[in-house]
């Protein structure tokens, strides 16, 4: 008996050595904290349960049966975050290199079934070099494993992905289809073929940063969310992001307590949007003084900037918050930016998060770069998303809402279950100088008449009176109880209940 | 008195003149220009009048317009507030023409006083001290030594044609009097073609203090004591104290009686001002008079419990003074500081744009004052002055007002625009400042170099570090409240922690108390006790019982305080993380040096140079138009175009790369 427990504890320390001493420093060396450093930061201090700490791979092939480590390059296991259950899988790049073998996939996949059974979220810490290659096809099995959980747990219980070193090749594709990717900047990279793959096939030279780092998937490609400078910050913002989400698709989104009145009034909203209909403002000077103690955890914040996408509480409860950014491209919607809010809206309603929308949006992008992108059925996406969404749907129009923007914005048409606007929104089908040129074609050659036309047309159309008339707005409120307003309306509808048609799952224009 | 009166000016000032007719029982209209018309004087006022678009010179400076918007409303007086038309004289004849009354000096006195070489004529005829010196041409250097030896030394030697400091010299002897003389007209032969000379005493260490003085249309006449105007940075004033650290009882009686003969000498019946130049060995000599109401009136206000506006309103209706010279004392201390929309840490860059916040101290009867004409969520236009509020403050002593101000600058919320208030901070913790051993040179002496942050050292870092660690651990206890955790393992939160600054470890221990944490550090408690409310950018709290308010932003894992004009950026982490966050390395900065970044927001007008320029310093490398200025980007140093990354016409903002050097 006593043999066993040296054993143990030798085991133990040896598993918690992982590569050893030397790969250790070495992953120091680049700025990278280890496996178990990662959570032990990540998880409430001591909450950490490891399990299949004594799992090791079955190859042996090209000398890898003299290479076995216990843990097999992956440490795994369930622990808590603010007192929360979460499931947390963290690749250890010391033991040879963090591949991915059979029996590094069975692990992952163990947590990932738990976390269903449970329903907790599941956060994978990725550092892999990719697959072990020695173990060939019992490797892509592997992946592939855990990219059926993936599916299976999507829309079931959060998943989120930090990348913390490298994720290339078909790895990418695990992170891929969780519902975010963060990223540490200059130690972390994703791409599906590398630099020098890249530099045989099309001759472009691009260094791995600029392939497939944190900068890169957070403003250019859209792929990740949100980019941290290192571990320490990133685990310690992750801990914060995952106070906002709900454990599984069955509950609603946590509580936390606030001292924020919700009756709050704030004068200087007053102001905000400017008498000039083509001045910009700023959408996020809103969103903080809307939300409680101005907490707004914004995603992708560098990737289609003309709309804002992020969580924040009101009354203490999480909400997710869709906006149109004036401040950049007059807030239109373009492909990227339906996407990038369609996907947001889809993942509140999966997981019960009422969506405060902000609407100043004076239509979709014109030009030949949208359309033969595609805009129609990009555009489409945010569309389906809203009109699909049964979670709460409070809007607020601030100033324009033109045209097929507005009814894609979650319009009283689109199921809206509170619509409400300031005094300065003006709801039309688009702004009164294109309207007016369109109506009185005939007098385009009289600036004095058609700018009388103009005239008439604003102050027929540009206000919210004409939509409020036909219910299309359910009240117009002052800017300065816009909190007041909205937490009552979510207060109103949080014990709201709605269900779609059953069907084996709808088709989104994807 | 008037029922009703018209304050011909915007801001601040015109605010604080509607308060004071509204506490005497006169009804106010404010006149304003398109760009005002949200503006908070109008708000303040009964009856509102626009007076055209925004610039001054075809709305506030138009004497029609607001003669115009007399008649309409029937406004019977007129205050000018300072600026504009408050010294115009043409203005205050058209008033008297049209039956309107001019609050403010009757239009000869403003007259006489408007012009240099008369007003001096008529000081030194009212035996006003005036600098001495030669006002005539001077043929030889010998003629112009002889001339300074009747001056006394030092003298100053300046072109006749030479404007500001150009070719100027100083003499403090016959020698360098005669050496001076020759290559100062030399110089101007050569820069102005005309090598007239002109020598006058020149001030040692000079001080600008002015008289405060307020006379009646019955021949009374009184001074109001003086204000310390020596804290200028280009000739602009910044703070202002009264009475001036530097004067004795007597000096002060000699300056107030020379300024009151002045005024009697052109029947001055309002309020007014006499400057002058003090030097260190407490000779004075007359400047100028300002025939207005001056910006720094409140400390002269604050210190003699006089409303110097509704003095100025009685004298205008024709009341009589109801105190004499003997009636009106020093009480305590005054100072004021201008708070302008500018940033300090950009060479003083003015900065515009929408007030996101703008919450002032409280004010505090007889303490602190604040007078403004801006509001939360109000936007600070190109169009007019910078300054957007004046915080002044009272104490009993000096010291007492410096520490008042301090506070109070600690609690002014500014967020939008960039503000004066660290550079403020910073003077108000110079040594030489608290010394009171200054004058006019002092900002240009002390800061040649212009103002970083480096400038604005913070003495009390435990107070810091604590209300870094009671911050963190609010938040770490609120996020801890969160609903859904599994019974009997709730998250415990831990003591301990460490303050990071600067990359220094500070173990800290953080126990709650009511209201607040205790905080040890260094062997020392600190009880941190606050009601502050998550996310609130300001802070006020006792630490072991004594007040203290700071403001705070959080960014990230980050917090930055801003207190005592410094900026403090602390991140609290349990030790562990703390530990492992060393192993991070440190990631340098990128090299800004490599790229021109735009110093504001604007729209980038011209690129002026292409990629693969070699440039040399001093040369033109774009235009950018903010809030239509046009600011020219010129190279710091020799440099050659490596890309040029934004376009012409393209939107900029603060930092933003234009273009990209090799």
């Amino acid at each position: 008996m006593h043999d066993i427990i040296r054993q143990l504890d030798d085991k133990r320390s040896a598993a918690r050595l992982g590569g050893g001493e030397k790969r250790i420093a070495a992953q120091h060396a680049k700025g990278k904290l280890t496996a178990r450093e990662r959570i032990e930061l990540f998880l409430d201090p001591g909450s950490f349960e490891e399990w299949d700490m004594f799992k090791e791979h079955r190859c042996t092939d090209f000398g890898m049966e003299k290479q076995s480590l216990p843990g097999d390059g992956v440490v795994t296991g369930y622990g808590t975050v603010n007192g929360r259950l979460i499931f947390v899988f963290s690749q250890d790049f010391t033991v040879l290199g963090g591949s991915l073998s059979e029996t590094h996939a069975e692990k992952i996949c163990k947590v990932m079934d738990h976390a269903m059974k449970v329903g907790a979220p599941v956060i994978g810490l990725n550092d892999s070099g990719g697959a072990r290659i020695q173990e060939g096809v019992a490797s892509l099995g592997g992946y592939a494993d855990v990219f059926q959980r993936n599916v299976m747990a999507s829309g079931v219980v959060p998943q989120i992905s930090m990348i913390m070193g490298p994720c290339a090749g078909g790895a990418v594709y695990s992170p891929a289809m969780t519902d975010f990717i963060f990223m540490v900047k200059d130690s972390s990279y994703m791409f599906v073929t590398g630099p020098e793959v890249v530099k045989t096939v099309t001759h472009e030279e691009v260094t791995a940063e600029e392939l497939g780092g944190a900068v890169t998937h957070t403003s250019k490609s859209g792929v990740a969310d949100l980019a941290f400078e290192n571990d320490v910050e990133a685990l310690t913002m992750l801990r914060r992001f995952i106070n906002f989400l709900p454990s599984n698709n069955r509950e609603k989104p946590p509580v936390q307590p606030t001292n924020d009145p919700a009756e709050r009034l704030d004068f200087s909203l007053d102001t905000l949007v400017p008498d000039n209909a083509n001045k910009p403002y700023d959408m996020k000077e809103l969103i903080i003084k809307m939300v409680d103690d101005c907490d707004f955890f914004e995603i992708q914040p560098d990737y289609a900037k003309n709309i804002i996408t992020g969580f924040a509480r009101m009354d203490g409860h999480t909400i997710g918050i869709v906006a149109n950014q004036p401040l950049v491209l007059a807030g239109c919607l373009d492909i990227k930016s339906s996407i990038k809010a369609a996907r947001f809206v889809r993942f509140c309603d999966a997981f019960n998060i009422p969506v405060v929308t902000l609407v100043d949006v004076p239509g979709f992008m014109p030009g030949t770069t949208q359309e033969y992108g595609g805009i129609i059925k990009h555009g489409a996406k945010l569309l389906y998303a809203y009109a699909e969404c049964t979670v709460p749907k409070v809007t607020l129009i601030t100033r324009k809402a033109y045209g097929g923007a507005y009814d894609v914005m979650s319009s009283k048409h689109l199921r809206g279950d509170v619509n409400m606007a300031w005094p300065s929104a003006e709801i039309a089908v688009m702004g009164p100088k294109g309207a007016v040129e369109i109506i009185f074609r005939e007098e385009k050659g009289d600036p004095e008449k058609l700018a009388q036309r103009e005239a008439e047309y604003k102050a027929k159309f540009a206000n919210p009176f004409v939509a409020g008339a036909r219910g299309f707005i359910d009240d117009v409120i002052m800017p300065n109880e816009t909190r007041k307003r909205v937490c009552r309306s979510l207060a109103m509808l949080r014990d709201k209940k709605l269900e779609n048609p059953w069907r084996k799952h709808g088709n989104i224009p994807l | 008195m008037f029922k009703k009166i018209l304050i011909a000016n915007r801001g601040e000032i015109a605010c604080r003149v509607i308060q004071t007719a509204r506490k005497m029982g006169i009804l106010t209209v404010a006149v304003y220009s398109e760009a005002d018309c949200d503006s908070l004087h109008v708000e303040l006022a009964d009856e509102g009048v626009c007076i055209g678009p925004a610039a001054s010179k075809e709305s506030y400076l138009v004497i029609d317009k607001i003669i115009a918007a007399c008649k309409q409303t029937g406004a019977e007086a007129v205050h000018p507030g300072y600026g504009f038309l408050s010294e115009n004289q043409e203005f205050s004849r058209r008033l008297e023409e049209e039956g309107i009354i001019f609050i403010g000096p009757k239009h000869y006195s403003v007259g006489q006083m408007g012009d240099k070489i008369a007003s001096k004529k008529l000081a030194n005829e009212a035996k006003v001290n005036t600098i001495p010196g030669y006002a005539d041409a001077i043929d030889t250097a010998e003629q112009a030594v002889e001339i300074a030896k009747g001056i006394g030394y030092p003298v100053m030697i300046k072109a006749s044609a030479g404007g500001g400091g150009k070719g100027l010299r100083v003499a403090f002897d016959d020698k360098e009097c005669f050496e001076g003389f020759t290559s100062c007209r030399n110089e101007a032969k050569t820069a102005f073609g005309d090598d007239r000379i002109l020598i006058e005493k020149y001030v040692l260490e000079p001080r600008h203090i002015e008289i405060q003085v307020l006379g009646d249309a019955h021949g009374n006449t009184v001074y109001l004591h003086e204000r310390e105007c020596s804290i200028q940075r280009r000739h602009q004033k910044v703070i202002e104290e009264a009475p001036s650290p530097f004067l004795d009882p007597a000096t002060r009686k000699a300056m107030g009686e020379q300024a009151v003969a002045l005024a009697k000498a052109v029947n001055y019946q309002s309020a007014g001002t006499v400057e002058f130049v003090v030097g260190a060995d407490k000779s004075f000599y007359f400047l100028e008079m300002n025939t207005r109401l001056q910006v720094e009136h409140p400390v002269t206000e604050m210190i003699t419990g006089l409303d110097l506006v509704e003095q100025m309103i009685r004298v205008a209706a024709g009341e009589k003074l109801a105190f004499k010279q003997e009636d009106l004392k020093i009480n305590g201390w005054a100072m004021e500081c201008r708070i302008n929309a500018e940033d300090p840490f950009r060479g003083f860059l003015p900065s515009t744009g929408r007030l996101v916040k703008f919450q002032p101290p409280v004010a505090v009867e007889g303490q602190v004052r604040v007078d403004t004409g801006v509001y939360d969520g109000g936007e600070i236009s190109m169009y007019y002055d910078s300054m957007i509020a004046k915080l002044i403050v009272h104490g009993a002593t000096r010291e007492q007002a410096i520490s008042r101000m301090r506070g109070a600058l600690n609690a002014f919320v500014i967020r939008g625009i960039s503000s004066n208030i660290p550079f403020q901070s910073a003077l108000m913790q110079h040594p030489r400042f608290h010394s009171g051993n200054f004058n006019t040179g002092f900002i240009a002496e002390e800061y040649p170099k212009g103002f970083d942050a480096s400038m604005v050292p913070h003495d009390d870092p435990a107070l810091l570090i604590s209300v870094a660690a009671f911050v963190h651990r609010r938040y770490i206890d609120r996020a801890a409240k969160v609903s859904g955790q599994l019974a009997g393992h709730e998250r415990k939160v831990g003591d301990d922690w460490v303050v990071l600054r600067d990359g220094e470890q500070h173990l800290v221990n953080a126990t709650p108390v009511t209201g607040g944490y205790l905080i040890a550090y260094k062997g020392e408690k600190y009880e941190i006790v606050s009601n502050w409310r998550l996310g609130q950018p300001i802070m006020h709290g006792t630490c072991n019982g004594e007040e203290f308010t700071l403001q705070l932003e959080r960014r990230g894992i980050r917090y930055r305080l801003f207190h005592w004009g410094a900026q403090v950026d602390l991140t609290v982490l349990t030790a562990h993380a703390a530990a492992l966050l060393a192993l991070m390395p440190e990631k340098a900065p990128p090299d800004l040096s490599k790229f021109l970044l735009s110093p504001m927001p604007g729209l980038l007008r011209e690129v002026s140079v292409k990629e693969g320029q070699e440039v040399k310093a001093g040369e033109k490398l774009a235009v950018i138009e903010a809030m239509k200025m046009e600011n020219i980007l010129k190279a710091d140093q020799d440099c050659k175009v490596r890309k040029l990354v934004a376009k012409s016409g393209e939107s900029l903002s603060v930092d933003q790369v234009i273009i990209e050097f090799e």
